[in-house]
């Protein structure tokens, strides 16, 4: 094998960089030009990496175990004093906890019924993360195969966590609620039985959501429960959100600023659904008003 | 050789994926960003580029960051790297530390500033500011860096003395310039 001599590389190494730097930066530029989703190449390097993500997932999660489970049995000494004493205050939590639950397990089902009836969900498996830590977004190992289709609700049990951003036939990625890109519509308290209106966005910090848009004379307290009002047309209405953890109250005037910590954990999701939601069509008066289709008219 | 260097810059890329779904702080080791600084100082800043471009657009295509900003930082780092190495000695175990992170920092400041320039900028920085983003980003590839560099030498028979050897026979190829081509 015959190598370059140093001049040589020396020559060419400016020309490949002015080359290369010159083709990231057209990437970059057609990105950011182009707004309607993500890049057909994106979706299907991520199809093409997600069998090999799976399964370096699949044995890393098997060697943490094992490690873990040292690391673990140090702590146990300790851990069985605290959890003796714990035990008592838990027995008597417990029997509050039973009444709950069976409360919980009723509503559950209730859910449960509403939704297999209105529309189906499609379980998926969180089998990647964003490799940059500027960005959040999930890799979840269904795809249009699975009938996985851009801009579909991912929830959890415990709440919303995204929607798709971009789908291969094996995979699709997953912007979370707690992106600042993205939004949802919401209210506090129960949907129809109160005016909290507002939208819900990433606030960027700690995880946590902002909610805009309340009007100052609705009354928001600390630990109501957030819901998806559905008027975003990608979430359907009624879905959990969060719960409200701080209230910057609003005037006559000015809107309250509210924010919420996200009902579904975010940063240790493992599964979660896919809903096939179909946002009901827009009547006829909402097709016809003034200000829409106003580029065709003219 | 030549795909034992392709399953490297591979395996970063879906490690750095995967590694973050195992744990979140894991993501803050920029496993491609280390591969490419240790293949930019073995002196070939052409191969230097090429891996920079590859390991920064195989990043770029699993994030939800703009497609050619991690390419674009990357072959920025491993070419200047790559000139730098043939000027003064960097390609040593201890000084390959600070290199790491030297190139770290400098590769997350182009990558960001990549993002600002083109009004995308960044907007869920994992450690909540982007000035401890940056610094846990700086220090977790210092870290892992150095280790997987090591692992690297054993992968590619790479041994102190080895390197030293070769510098100083480079150092004096570049003294007598206009060398034939070598034969391997």
């Amino acid at each position: 094998m015959v190598r370059s001599t140093q001049k040589e590389i020396r020559q060419r190494a400016p020309i490949w960089l002015i080359v290369l730097l010159a083709l990231n930066f057209g990437l970059m530029t057609w990105q950011a030009k182009d707004t309607g989703g993500q890049p057909v190449i994106k979706a299907w390097a991520q199809s093409a990496f997600s069998p090999v993500q799976r399964a370096t997932t699949g044995v890393g999660g098997a060697g943490i175990g094992f490690f873990r489970s040292f690391a673990d049995m140090r702590n146990a000494v300790v851990e069985n004093e605290t959890l003796k004493k714990r035990l008592a205050d838990a027995e008597n939590e417990l029997r509050e906890a039973r009444q709950s639950r069976d409360e919980n397990e009723r509503l559950k089902r209730l859910l449960d019924f509403t939704k297999d009836v209105s529309f189906k969900s499609i379980p998926a498996r969180v089998i990647g993360r964003d490799p940059s830590v500027w960005f959040n977004s999930l890799i979840i190992n269904r795809g249009t195969t699975s009938g996985i289709d851009l801009d579909m609700p991912v929830v959890t049990p415990e709440g919303i966590v995204g929607r798709v951003v971009g789908v291969g036939p094996v995979s699709a990625q997953v912007m979370l609620l707690t992106d600042e890109r993205s939004a949802a519509g919401a209210v506090v308290g129960q949907l129809g039985q109160s005016n909290a209106i507002g939208s819900v966005r990433g606030y960027g910090k700690n995880g946590l959501l902002e909610m805009r848009y309340v009007s100052g004379l609705e009354t928001v307290n600390v630990g109501d429960y957030v819901v998806t009002t559905g008027q975003d047309r990608i979430y359907p209405p009624g879905l959990n959100v969060g719960t409200v953890i701080e209230v910057k109250p609003g005037t006559i005037n000015t809107p309250q600023t509210i924010y919420v910590r996200p009902g579904a954990r975010l940063e240790s999701l493992q599964e979660v659904a896919v809903l096939d939601y179909r946002p009901p069509q827009r009547t006829a008066p909402e097709r016809t008003l003034p200000n829409v289709d106003k580029g065709k008219t003219k | 050789m030549k795909w034992k260097l392709a399953v490297c810059v591979g395996l970063a890329v879906v490690l750095q994926s995967s590694l973050r779904a195992l744990w979140p702080p894991l993501a803050y080791a920029d496993l491609p960003l280390v591969v490419v600084v240790y293949f930019a100082l073995q002196r070939d800043a052409v191969m230097a580029v090429m891996i920079g471009t590859v390991a920064g657009i195989g990043s770029d295509l699993l994030s939800g960051g703009l497609l050619g900003a991690g390419g674009f930082s990357m072959t920025l780092t491993a070419y200047l790297l790559a000139a730098l190495v043939t000027r003064v000695m960097i390609d040593n175990a201890l000084i390959r530390i600070p290199v790491i992170a030297g190139a770290s920092a400098f590769e997350t400041v182009v990558y960001f500033f990549m993002h600002q320039l083109l009004g995308q900028p960044p907007v869920d920085p994992m450690a909540g500011t982007i000035a401890e983003t940056f610094a846990f980003k700086i220090i977790w590839t210092t870290v892992v860096g150095t280790t997987v560099a090591f692992l690297l030498d054993m992968l590619f028979n790479e041994s102190p003395g080895l390197r030293r050897r070769r510098h100083f026979a480079f150092r004096r190829r570049i003294a007598r310039r206009g060398l034939t081509r070598r034969k391997y």
